[in-house]
């Protein structure tokens, strides 16, 4: 026989459009159109509803499905339910099943019918903690209307597709905790439940903790301007030309005897409504460092005041002029003595980033707010009120700390032996001394009036 | 070049209406000891001030050789560079060690380089006997220590002249001597000095002229031996009298 490649070819295609046409007569007609799946969840890690919703072929009634899911889901507390929906009403469908393994499967009694909207809810799927895109595998048993005998069918190959998104670590926690005894019982007391909820302190460090990083970096810019500024207007009100000395008086009287609520409100609502649109951050750090700068103004002032005159007289008899004497004997004396009143303005500058909560910058008040909104549980205020002192305590300690420090260090202790000794001794010593003023060792304390 | 160092014509001060200075005419010249006594109140102190303009004048004209102090072009910071001051009060920087103390005006003032300030801080200190005690703190010291600091910082400028402002007022009894044994030491290497005190002995020993000054004006001025052993007016044998 002689025949071209080409012949050939086309028998073939002939041979298998005939073998198709013949299949699609004789196998089973696919049986279910158009399905479709959804979750209650958008996380996983958590029991799930999945709810199945496909119309049945037009030739086929479903009598059983096998529902395959991926490897990790735990079926263990699964309960299910099905319906026929046509239109709005909901035929119940007689369903037994059990679960073995990751695969449910369900026997319909009497068969669904053809060409009806079936929906199967899978209530209690434990699913993975790991997010993603998985396979839900459908395999079905039908019974074909045209010849009446009974064809099971695993279409494997029958799948749908559904995703969600991983469980947060908090998240896995909270869930871990919502199985433990101990917590329930902890939260059944209204008072701990209320206030000290294991879950919730879980679930909302994550964002209040974004809070507590946006009050930190305003202050971490609004502070050291705050410092250059307050430097500013405590020489301009030490100084001999009376225009500055006005202007600083102005400036600090107006901001220290005004509510920072009240500056808050001008800045955010006032500049708005006037026409300014000044980035919402930078507004934040603009005015706490402007409130802050008056404050430390002050603080500055009278340190630098506090400064015995016979030290500005001594640089001066130096040959030093004004900015020499301060740079190098006035300011390092004031540093010393100003440190612990501009560490506890600092702490106040720290709390008050809360007040940003009334005009909504997300800040830590703000988060815990919102959440408070959403759960009706006090949790989140005690989580801040921990993040606030995470910052404030060290800080608290270390203005006692060098508050003792400069203590000692005005009367009689090297820094050497300064950095040894601590809390007891060092306050008897503050209690024995005789004039914690004198800059001088005990052997020179003497009644000036006695000569002369 | 003027004869003197230091030249104080017709220096008037007033505190509001408090005249402390009344006319006050005093020449120094190179390496006199000049003590001033006086009542509390007489202005000795206002007038030793006057003179490095910690307290501006109201009145008169001060020289420093050849400079005049009290004409306002003058820059004062640069005139001070050249009187040598210590205080009744130590005025010692408490932040900074003895040895840092002495270095810093070298440094910032006179612009000497780090180890010449170094070199001449030690100078000093070792010439006022505290070569042991260099690297501490003035919280460390004892008045008289203190004191001696204090004299060792104004020398290590190279001052023309010394004024001392009741510089041993504040001190307890033994530690007196051995700031005035500095002092001495000063005056006998030729220093310039301007002394207000009420150590009568100092003053006998080691001044080269008292000056006498109540109420604001100088009542008497000659040797020691002329005010102390033959004053001629009676409020200086009054004062005298009160105090041996």
């Amino acid at each position: 026989m002689d025949r071209s490649p080409r012949a050939v070819q086309r028998l073939l295609l002939v041979l298998a459009l005939a073998a198709a046409m013949l299949f699609a007569v004789v196998a089973p007609a696919l049986a279910l159109v158009n399905p479709q799946v959804t979750l209650d969840q958008e996380q996983g890690g958590s029991p799930t509803r999945f709810t199945f919703v496909a119309i049945t072929d037009k030739d086929a009634s479903i009598t059983g499905m096998d529902f395959t899911f991926p490897p990790g889901f735990d079926l263990s507390s699964v309960s299910f339910d099905t319906v026929t929906l046509e239109g709005l009403v909901r035929r119940p469908v007689n369903v037994t099943g059990a679960a073995a393994g990751e695969t449910l499967s369900l026997k319909f009694a009497p068969s669904v019918e053809p060409s009806s909207t079936l929906r199967v809810q899978i209530h209690d799927v434990l699913t993975t903690n790991e997010g993603g895109t998985f396979p839900l595998k459908i395999a079905y048993s039908t019974e074909s209307t045209a010849t009446g005998t009974r064809v099971l069918s695993h279409r494997t190959d029958d799948t749908v597709k559904f995703s969600y998104t991983s469980l947060s670590f908090a998240e896995g926690i909270s869930h871990n905790l919502d199985k433990n005894s101990f917590v329930a019982g902890w939260n059944n007391v209204k008072a701990l439940g209320m206030f000290f909820k294991p879950q919730l302190v879980v679930t909302s460090i994550p964002t209040v903790i974004t809070g507590w990083y946006l009050a930190l970096v305003w202050i971490a810019f609004a502070f050291p301007i705050a410092i250059v500024g307050g430097l500013s207007f405590a020489f301009m009100k030490m100084s001999k030309i009376p225009p500055l000395r006005w202007i600083a008086a102005a400036y600090i009287n107006v901001i220290r005897g005004t509510p920072l609520f009240l500056q808050i409100f001008v800045a955010f609502i006032g500049l708005r409504i006037a026409g300014f649109r000044v980035d919402d951050n930078v507004t934040a750090v603009a005015v706490l460092a402007m409130n802050s700068s008056a404050y430390l103004a002050e603080i500055f002032r009278a340190g630098i005041q506090s400064i015995n005159k016979g030290q500005f007289e001594a640089a001066s008899s130096l040959g030093m002029n004004y900015a020499q004497s301060m740079q190098y004997v006035i300011i390092p004396q004031t540093v010393k003595r100003v440190l612990p009143t501009m560490t506890s303005e600092f702490i106040l500058l720290f709390k008050d980033t809360a007040l940003f909560a009334a005009v909504g910058r997300p800040e830590l008040m703000y988060q815990a707010q919102n959440i408070v909104a959403n759960t009706g549980n006090m949790t989140p205020f005690v989580v801040i009120a921990a993040f606030y002192l995470i910052v404030t305590i060290p800080l608290i300690n270390v203005v006692g700390r060098l508050e003792a420090r400069l203590a000692v260090s005005e009367h009689g202790q090297s820094p050497t032996e300064k950095t040894k000794r601590r809390g007891g001794r060092l306050m008897n010593e503050l209690a024995q001394s005789v004039d914690p003023y004198r800059a001088t060792a005990p052997d020179s304390i003497h009644d000036d009036n006695e000569r002369g | 070049m003027s004869q003197y160092i230091v030249r104080i014509e017709g220096l008037h001060k007033s505190f509001g209406k408090l005249e402390v200075l009344k006319g006050v005419d005093l020449k120094v010249t190179k390496g006199e000891v000049v003590v001033v006594l006086g009542p509390s109140g007489s202005g000795k102190s206002t007038m030793l001030r006057c003179i490095n303009k910690l307290e501006q004048p109201t009145d008169g004209r001060i020289f420093l050789e050849d400079i005049e102090i009290t004409d306002p072009k003058t820059n004062i910071n640069q005139v001070r560079e050249q009187i040598g001051m210590v205080f009744q009060s130590f005025n010692l920087f408490p932040h900074l060690t003895a040895k840092a103390n002495v270095m810093l005006a070298q440094r910032k003032v006179l612009k000497r380089d780090k180890a010449e300030a170094s070199r001449i801080a030690e100078e000093q200190l070792r010439r006022v006997g505290l070569g042991d005690k260099m690297d501490n703190f003035p919280a460390q010291l004892s008045g008289g220590q203190q004191q001696r600091v204090a004299i060792a910082r104004a020398l290590a400028m190279n001052p023309h002249v010394m004024l001392f402002d009741e510089v041993t007022s504040a001190l307890d009894p033994e530690l007196v001597r051995g700031v005035l044994d500095v002092m001495k030491e000063l005056a006998a290497a030729g220093m310039t000095m301007l002394v207000v005190t009420h150590e009568m002995g100092f003053a006998r020993d080691v001044a080269s002229r008292v000056v006498f000054m109540d109420e604001g004006v100088i009542v008497e001025e000659g040797t020691p031996e002329e005010v102390f052993d033959h004053p001629k007016s009676e409020r200086t044998k009054d004062f005298l009298g009160h105090i041996t």
